[in-house]
């Protein structure tokens, strides 16, 4: 944009100049809208079309600016006035427009305008005051002395000066409501937004309604159930998260022994007791961990329903599988499971079972996901309570052991923090628990 | 008295900071040449001139340990203006910098842009300076050997921003600004009267000097109708 804005300056093949008149002052340099489309025209060869769009964009990144209507950063292409901006004022990504000087423009607009902003301009204005109050003595200073270095200036300067100023602060910081032509957001949808509907007819308004009904019948939870949902969730899982409550034996990052990685492998004989107690807060959790599912197995063994979890480990490697491989997993799955006598027939409800049997004949990845949910809820419903009051359950929490703390050196300098170091989150409060006295120490490391 | 001193060598600064920003807008536009380049020079080695004291002064009174609480504050404060006052310097140095690179005078590789700035400067650089006016004559080449020597001051006041921050540390954060939001309204009543009037000019309103030229002219007809009257009496 830049080149092409150099170009309009050639006294000979540039834009035609014209000198705008105010009542006294003659000021140079101004050019009509129209002159600048045609000679966009000509000089790119394009229709006007594009031509009027190219100054528009040449407008609203303030290479030009209007001079009857400054806000409104559009090029017109008839006899309204417009005038190049100055260099020092070009939209540039070298230096973005900082608080500062935004601040003190403000502080000078404040000024000459004898306290009358704009509303947007207000807001800007008690928001940069609390937020750069340390420079604010500053800002003023600088403002009052611009304003007097401007005044040793003829008239016209000052009033083009004045302008260019308003244009790169109308660019830089645009009002609330006209498009920020400086962001560089994700451009989405913008073809389908732009399709401007002409007339809106009664398809339209069909779309419209039907849209409308099914937003209604969404379910909705209040911030209040979610908010108590999240509280008791945190309240859960505090002390089974390392960051807040620490973690045993010790921190690897900070101690360089790395048993805790060791202990809390996913596959490991004997897993530790907070690894336990996780199983029984959700069945998910107790699916996910290899070791639970494993637990969870020969217990379903022993009540003679372990072909569920069998399906359901078949129908994730169904979904989660290759393409290549789905039409031999469906064929396999049907054998063992679904068939009617097959050797491991799960229990699923009739209708479903019709729906999948119909399915199967055009077999896709997510042909079982019916099946596969109706058996997790019955695990889940069924099983997965009986497991948590079962004897090998509460025997696996009564085995497994909480690893102990490493045992402090005798040597001041090789001390390591018990816990890990406090996390930033915990305000610090002037009492404190005992087992927050070990990060003390450690503050020193951290 | 330090602070006194301080606050004088502040304001200075300030004042030269500012005339510097108002002559850096036009470098590129139709008001650029030789002259505008050689005031731009001056203007800046008097800055940094200043700047090197005030650094001095406020550096070697804030290393002092000694200080009370709110004498120290108080020169924190003025720490802060001046620390932002040198950045803002060397933003402005930086961008004629590159400006004056991409808009060379001596061999016009561009035209300037023509921004409707006419005028001379040298009332700003005046300013700046501190005296009454300002007559120069740059030679054709100046801004070829100006550009290198800029290069090398905006390192310097790099490297004095720097060691500024390595010798005194204080934090922004406990530093509270003397004047309230809308402080500016207060002491400006002087700047009103031409500025109110320009801007409506501006805004193309323009209504009390049409007025004014209306009631002149209604005036002078009334009285050249009163002549010709008696006149045609007389007759």
């Amino acid at each position: 944009m830049e080149r092409v804005v150099v170009s309009m300056q050639d006294p000979d093949q540039g834009v035609k100049m014209r000198s705008q008149r105010l009542l006294v002052t003659v000021i140079p340099h101004a050019v009509t809208g129209s002159d600048v489309v045609q000679w966009l025209a000509q000089k790119f060869c394009v229709s006007e079309e594009e031509a009027l769009h190219l100054g528009t964009v040449l407008v609203q990144h303030g290479y030009i600016y209007p001079l009857r209507d400054p806000r409104s950063l559009m090029l017109r292409p008839d006899e309204t006035p417009y005038r190049f901006q100055t260099p020092y004022f070009w939209t540039s990504t070298l230096w973005p427009a900082a608080e500062l000087d935004y601040a003190i423009y403000l502080a000078k607009k404040n000024i000459r305008k004898r306290g009358t902003l704009v509303d947007y301009e207000k807001d800007c204005y008690d928001r940069l005051h609390k937020k750069i109050n340390h420079a604010w003595d500053l800002v003023l200073m600088q403002a009052r002395e611009q304003l007097r270095a401007a005044k040793q200036r003829r008239k016209g300067d000052r009033l083009v000066i004045a302008c260019q100023e308003q244009t790169y602060w109308l660019v830089n910081r645009p009002p609330p409501g006209a498009p920020n032509v400086l962001e560089q957001g994700p451009g989405r949808g913008s073809c389908a937004a732009s399709r401007v509907l002409m007339t809106k007819g009664a398809d339209f308004y069909k779309r419209e309604i039907e849209y409308f009904r099914k937003a209604l019948g969404r379910t909705r939870v209040k911030s209040s159930v979610c908010l108590e949902a999240y509280l008791s969730f945190c309240g859960q899982r505090g002390p089974h998260d390392p960051l807040v409550s620490g973690c045993l034996p010790s921190n690897p990052w900070i101690s360089d022994n790395d048993a805790y990685w060791v202990m809390n492998a996913p596959t490991v004989a004997a897993p530790t007791k907070l690894r336990v107690e996780r199983w029984g807060f959700s069945f998910r959790e107790l699916l996910e961990d290899p070791m639970g599912r494993a637990h969870f197995m020969d217990f379903l063994g022993k009540e003679f329903s372990g072909e569920n979890l069998s399906f359901w480990e078949a129908c994730e490697e169904l979904r989660y599988g290759t393409q290549a491989q789905v039409p031999t997993l469906v064929d396999a799955v049907y054998e063992q499971f679904l068939a009617p006598g097959a050797a491991r027939w799960v229990n699923i409800d009739s209708r479903t079972m019709e729906q999948t049997l119909e399915r199967l004949r055009q077999p896709h990845r997510y042909v079982l996901d019916d099946a596969q949910l109706h058996i997790y809820m019955l695990m889940k419903k069924d099983s997965y309570p009986r497991f948590l009051k079962s004897d090998m359950y509460k025997g696996l929490l009564a085995e497994a052991g909480i690893p102990l703390e490493t045992k402090r050196r005798v040597f001041p300098f090789t001390w390591r923090p018990r816990h890990s170091s406090p996390s930033p989150a915990l305000l610090p409060t002037p009492v404190e628990p005992t087992a927050a006295c070990g990060p003390g120490g450690g503050d020193g490391v951290a | 008295m330090a602070r006194e001193e301080c606050k004088a060598l502040l304001d200075g600064l300030n004042k030269t900071t500012a005339c510097y920003h108002h002559l850096v807008l036009t470098v590129g536009g139709s008001a650029d040449s030789q002259n505008l380049r050689q005031e731009l020079q001056k203007t800046r080695q008097k800055a940094q001139e200043l700047a090197v004291s005030t650094c001095a002064r406020l550096t070697a009174v804030l290393r002092d340990r000694s200080l009370a609480a709110d004498e120290r504050a108080e020169f924190e404060r003025l720490w802060v203006a001046f620390s932002g006052c040198l950045d803002l310097l060397e933003a402005d140095m930086r961008r004629s910098l590159e400006l004056g690179a991409a808009f060379p005078l001596h061999a016009p590789r561009r035209p300037l842009v023509r921004t409707g700035v006419a005028g001379a400067s040298s009332g700003v650089a005046a300013r700046a300076l501190s005296t009454r006016s300002l007559r120069l004559e740059a030679e054709g080449d100046f801004d070829v050997a100006d550009l290198r020597e800029l290069e090398r001051e905006v390192l310097q006041v790099g490297e004095m921003i720097d060691n500024m921050e390595m010798k005194v540390n204080v934090p922004r954060w406990t530093v509270q600004a003397r004047q309230a939001a809308g402080a500016e309204l207060l002491s400006t009543v002087s700047a009103g009267p031409s500025s109110v009037v320009s801007l409506q000019e501006r805004g193309g309103g323009c209504d009390p000097r049409k007025a004014l030229a209306a009631i002149l002219f209604g005036a002078v007809l009334l009285a050249a109708v009163a002549l010709a009257v008696c006149v045609a009496k007389l007759s």
